[in-house]
């Protein structure tokens, strides 16, 4: 579904991004991207939804070679991605609704699947019954809920997650985790990047650590920290 | 497209306007400025080339003769001109038919009832088959003999043409200034609507929007401006006209020739479709510039 060969990232001031990233992710996985702030986790998902192009490397996702793809077919792409982010980007003069729809939308969807398909997706997010609210009347959890039916709205095979959960506190936290694995259950591979060591102990996903833009570890049933669960390194 | 698209996308429009109320009314205004002084100037240019061409048309050439001259020298005058194929027609104008001429031409103005004596000497009127010829033909009929002066109408009409041309370059200069000042304008205003809409643009990219449908709104913007600012133009135009019409024609009795052939509903839709030109091109061009990512 996804697949990095040999990528690297330089931004033009100079900054190595990634070093000679590869990455392997099949359908139906969810995916942790974990290290610390500026390790190019951001980076990576960047280029995955073609906001960055590879310095060198051939990216592939859902059998699109995104490092070579023209500017004209970046929509394409992204009609098959959903990207979610820490700062939820949404439209605060719309409503829920609205804000999901506006994903369908702009996309020139049909307005009998737009009816058809944002209830779908706020029922998946369980907001239905506060789909005539706005963002601001939302708690940050409910607005992170509305921004994944954004994502999910149209359909896509892969869901980009950035710091999902950055902005909330452990409660929400926990409800958003919770939705992430249930849109995964349903066969949405699902790639997350955080630093939130307790949403990646209590998950047990796969893990891929980035330290400095090269991935250290790769591990099936991962911990945040390498092999360590989390009460272990609050003793060590 | 259902309706639901369209109302959609009609909303968008509509919200993208409305966003900036001042820097809309702006840009229309310039647009109006602009389109007036356009409409002004391609009036102007119709009436004096027309003034021009019927001037030229008319003009004659007239061979004043001496008031000694005599009835030979006036029959060899009319029998060179018979001859002569550059000539289209030459009339012999007695003094008497001369004074009666000009008293109907003043009508009234002049008291010819004063005069004790007719001042006016007799006359060939010459009327030349090419307006080019007219230099030519008058050099020739002032050799003859018993020929007094040739007057001819050459330098006023080469003045007005003159006039015409340099009327010409200003208006010229001075409507590539507006459709620039307008242009910036407009560019400005659908730069600040990019501005305010960013986010919103921001999700579109990110939601797979293609580029063309996210200009669109931006386009219509523009070109919204653009015919607004025309329509406010010709109607400025139109009313202008409807008030200073007759009292032109009053001032300038040779001006009413000079307005016939022009067809109105096809000059409005043209002033409207040049604004609708300096939107589309506008914003187009600013769009382009700030959505590149």
């Amino acid at each position: 579904m996804i697949s990095l060969r040999g990528v690297s990232l330089v931004y033009p001031n100079g900054v190595r991004a990634l070093d000679n990233v590869n990455l392997e992710i099949t359908k139906g996985d969810f995916v942790f991207l974990v290290g610390d702030s500026g390790t190019g986790k951001s980076s990576l998902l960047r280029l995955l939804y073609r906001e960055a192009k590879p310095t060198t490397g051939e990216i592939t996702v859902d059998g699109i070679r995104v490092d070579r793809l023209r500017r004209n077919r970046v929509p394409a792409l992204r009609r098959h991605l959903g990207v979610v982010f820490q700062d939820f980007k949404l439209l605060v003069d719309k409503t829920v609704w609205e804000n999901v729809a506006f994903a369908m939308q702009v996309t020139g969807a049909h307005t009998r699947d737009v009816m058809r398909q944002v209830p779908r997706v706020l029922d998946l997010v369980g907001l239905s019954h506060k789909s005539r609210m706005y963002p601001g009347e939302l708690s940050g959890g409910e607005q992170q809920r509305t921004a994944i039916a954004r994502a999910l709205v149209n359909n896509p095979k892969i869901l980009l997650c950035d710091e999902p959960t950055g902005n909330l506190d452990p409660a929400n936290t926990t409800e958003i985790t919770a939705l992430l694995l249930r849109i995964n259950l349903k066969g949405t591979t699902v790639v997350v990047a955080t630093h939130n060591q307790a949403v990646v102990d209590r998950m047990r996903r796969r893990v891929v650590r980035l330290e400095d833009g090269r991935i250290t570890t790769d591990e099936e049933r991962g911990y945040y920290y390498l092999g360590l669960g989390q009460g272990q390194v609050l003793s060590g | 497209m259902d309706s639901g698209k369209v109302k959609f996308f009609l909303g968008e429009v509509a919200r993208n306007f409305s966003r900036n109320t001042g820097m809309q009314m702006t840009a229309i205004g310039t647009v109006a400025i602009t389109i007036v002084l356009l409409g002004l100037f391609l009036f102007v240019r119709a009436a004096l080339a027309a003034v021009g061409a019927q001037l030229l048309d008319q003009i004659e050439v007239s061979a004043y003769l001496r008031p000694d001259a005599t009835q030979a020298q006036v029959a060899a005058i009319a029998r060179f001109l018979s001859v002569d194929p550059m000539v289209a027609s030459a009339q012999y104008v007695p003094k008497r038919q001369g004074l009666a001429e000009l008293r109907e031409r003043t009508k009234g103005t002049i008291d010819t009832g004063l005069l004790t004596e007719n001042p006016l000497p007799d006359k060939f009127r010459i009327k030349t088959r090419v307006p080019d010829d007219v230099p030519a033909v008058a050099a020739s009929v002032r050799r003859l003999s018993g020929v007094d002066n040739v007057v001819y109408g050459q330098k006023i009409v080469a003045r007005l043409l003159q006039l015409g041309a340099v009327l010409r370059r200003i208006g010229i200069g001075v409507i590539i200034v507006f459709f620039a000042v307008a242009g910036i304008i407009i560019s400005n205003t659908i730069r600040l609507t990019v501005f305010a809409r960013r986010r919103e643009i921001a999700i579109m990219q990110l939601v797979g929007a293609t580029s063309t449908y996210i200009r669109l709104p931006f386009i219509c913007e523009g070109l919204l401006d653009g015919v607004l600012g025309a329509l406010l133009a010709v109607g400025l135009l139109a009313a202008a006209r409807a008030a200073l019409w007759p009292r032109l024609l009053e001032a300038l009795p040779w001006a009413q020739l000079a307005a016939a052939p022009v067809d109105l509903r096809v000059f409005a839709a043209e002033l409207i479709l040049v604004g609708a030109a300096i939107g589309f091109v506008a914003s187009w061009l600013s769009v382009g510039r700030h959505l590149r990512t």
